[in-house]
């Protein structure tokens, strides 16, 4: 489909990276929002649903089968149907990237809450926590390894999705690949490219380093199921 | 006091965990449930504190129905120590103690200060275990800090279901004493659950025998218990060396010890050979001018020697074994007698100095005149066990 020449050098302009600055960091800024805000919401709406979710058992399976059924639509395709709602605006992207992130972040709370030992959970309900300062100063606190697991896919694969809604219009990194490939100019592709991960890698470091400080008792302790998703999934 | 009365536990799915109990704990004492797995005890725990609600009757702490109280307030006054401590990864040792006064209002640099009182009084330095996280410590040691957060509202009643299963043996046995002696200062009505009837014994001041299907087969003393069990299934359940154990409770002050085998060593062989003749003894006691044990003289060898040397000249055998019958009870003077070479053990004072000598006959006496004196107790209209 596309047709980028793989070759070395001669190929690569540096020169291009300085003088197109002003364009290049407006576009990676708008990446970045694009991958952290779907996420951020996502956490907010995650965390009283995956909590009502324990609560309530029989509302879980429903939950993660929506989930799973929402993550398996392909985003370009989600796009072109909020077009009609929402036009070609950030919201018409954010909406199924948040619904991405929610596909992986419903379980990652779940899995976090239900990670809290039965004897833990006992004890701290023994000691007179009502139900609400137990999920407060217990429970929560103990999900939070496996939550931010949760949160780092959802950055990741929200920065690498982001770059789709230049598709639409939507400022981001893609610009780059749209651009690069209608002038037939890797140098801009690569620059796209690095630059994606880069960003993804930046998040991603900063999460793992806020998950330490805030966990200083995880440390040199492997707590919980490992984040339900590897990397972001390919081809969508 | 705690009362059960008439509870019944019936689960959901039809099984009946407790059926019918009615036990009353007293204050101050240590009552433990002992009783075979799934016979209910774990249940009968939690109905104290309404982690359990009862299907029927009532569970009265201080003549007041539990299921009357806000079930938050009833618990921060009832401390809980559970096998798998519970504890909370995400707290440090000394925040998890403080995790009752914490809830109840006060201030934390209070709570943190009370914690370390109590990691002092478990037996964990504060200033090396404060700042640790509970999966930084041994089994041993977070089940101690399982106790100290328990005591740390100093809540008048303190619940332990079986606290002290998942740690080595010796280490059980350490915290088991650790528990006798805090017992003895704070005075607390515990209720201790276990299936180790020997744990039981050493600790209960009182021990419920559950048969299966949640009913009481017997509330006693651990004394009788083992001098009386009520029927089959709790002989049985204490155990084929039941009389052995039970000499634990019996003071080895009652023994006779014999005193005319006990020589200075001042005395000529012709006189310890009279002596030992007289009373029919084999061996005799020789002691120092402090009237501390040197040895054992056989009477045997004695008459090879010249007749005026004394005995502080002959050979003598080690003394072997020493109790004390004020303190040491008849199962010491047993263990003391049978282990020495002469079949012989040396009662001594707490400054050491000889009371008199065992033989296996006056331990049989002994044993015999105390189990009749609590048997006689224990079942006052006469008539067999
Ligand atoms: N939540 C529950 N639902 C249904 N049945 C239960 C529940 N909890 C306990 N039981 C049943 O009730 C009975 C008594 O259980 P309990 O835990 O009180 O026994 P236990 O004496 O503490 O046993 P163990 O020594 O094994 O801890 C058992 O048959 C158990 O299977
Ligand atoms: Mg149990």
């Amino acid at each position: 489909m596309l047709r980028i020449r793989l070759a070395g050098d001669a190929d690569m302009q540096w020169s291009w990276i300085p003088q197109n600055w002003s364009i290049i960091w407006p576009y990676t800024l708008d990446n970045l929002l694009l991958g952290l805000v779907p996420p951020l919401i996502g956490l907010v709406i995650a965390l009283p649903v995956g909590i009502a979710c324990v609560a309530r058992r029989w509302l879980y399976p429903p939950v993660l089968s929506l989930s799973s059924a929402i993550y398996a639509l392909p985003s370009l395709a989600l796009f072109v149907v909020l077009i009609a709602y929402t036009g070609l605006g950030n919201l018409t992207v954010i909406i199924p990237l948040t619904l991405f992130s929610l596909c992986v972040l419903i379980p990652n709370v779940v899995d976090g809450l239900r990670s809290v030992s039965e004897p833990v959970r006992q004890a701290a309900t023994a000691m007179g926590f009502t139900q609400v300062r137990r999920l407060v100063q217990v429970e929560l606190p103990l999900a939070v390894p496996v939550v931010i697991a949760g949160l780092r896919v959802a950055v990741v694969s929200s920065i690498s999705l982001a770059s789709l809604g230049q598709l639409i219009g939507v400022s981001s990194l893609g610009y780059f690949f749209i651009d690069g490939l209608q002038r037939d100019f890797p140098t801009e592709i690569y620059v796209g490219l690095a630059l994606t991960i880069l960003l993804a890698v930046l998040c991603d470091v900063i999460l793992v380093v806020s998950r330490a400080l805030l966990t200083p008792w995880a440390r040199g302790r492997r707590i919980g199921p490992s984040p339900r998703l590897a990397w972001p999934v390919a081809g969508r | 006091m705690i009362t059960f009365d008439g509870v019944t536990k019936r689960y959901p799915d039809g099984t009946v965990a407790v059926d019918s109990l009615n036990l009353d704990i007293p204050d101050g004492k240590i009552m433990v449930l002992v009783g075979p797995s799934g016979c209910g005890k774990t249940t009968t725990l939690r109905m104290i504190n309404r982690l359990v609600e009862p299907s029927a009757g009532r569970v009265l702490l201080d003549g007041r129905d539990v299921a009357d109280a806000n079930p938050s307030r009833l618990r921060r006054g009832i401390g809980y120590v559970i096998q798998q401590t519970g504890l909370f990864p995400h707290r440090t040792v000394e925040d998890n103690i403080a995790t009752v006064p914490m809830l109840t209002g006060r201030k934390k640099a209070d709570a943190r200060a009370r914690a370390r009182e109590l990691m002092e009084l478990v037996g964990l330095d504060p200033p090396t275990m404060a700042r640790r996280y509970p999966h930084q410590l041994s089994g041993g040691q977070q089940q101690r800090v399982g106790v100290a957060r328990a005591l740390a509202a100093d809540p008048p009643v303190l619940l332990m279901d079986e606290p002290f299963s998942a740690v080595d043996p010796i280490v059980r046995a350490a915290l088991q004493d650790e528990l006798i002696g805090l017992q003895a200062r704070l005075h607390k009505t515990v209720v201790l659950v276990t299936h180790d009837v020997e744990e039981a014994i050493k600790v209960g001041d009182l021990v419920a025998v559950f048969r299966p299907g949640g009913r009481l087969a017997q509330v006693d003393s651990p004394e009788r218990l083992l001098g009386a069990p009520a029927d089959d299934y709790v002989r049985d359940f204490v155990g084929f060396d039941r009389g052995i154990r039970r000499l634990s409770f019996f003071r080895a002050v009652s023994l006779d010890l014999a005193t005319d085998s006990v020589l200075p060593a001042a005395t000529t062989l012709a006189d310890a050979i009279t002596v030992g003749k007289r009373a029919g003894e084999p061996w005799l006691l020789v002691v120092g001018g402090d009237r501390k044990p040197l040895g054992w003289a056989a009477v045997a060898d004695l008459e090879s020697g010249p007749p005026d040397a004394t005995l502080a000249g002959a050979d003598l055998a080690p003394v072997g074994h020493t109790f004390r019958p004020e303190a040491d009870s008849l199962r010491a003077a047993l263990d003391a007698t049978l282990l020495s070479r002469t079949e012989r053990a040396v009662g001594v004072d707490d400054g050491g100095q000889v009371l008199g000598t065992t033989s296996y006959e006056r331990l049989r006496d002994a044993i015999r005149a105390a189990e009749e004196a609590a048997d006689r107790a224990a079942d006052p209209v006469g008539g067999g066990r």
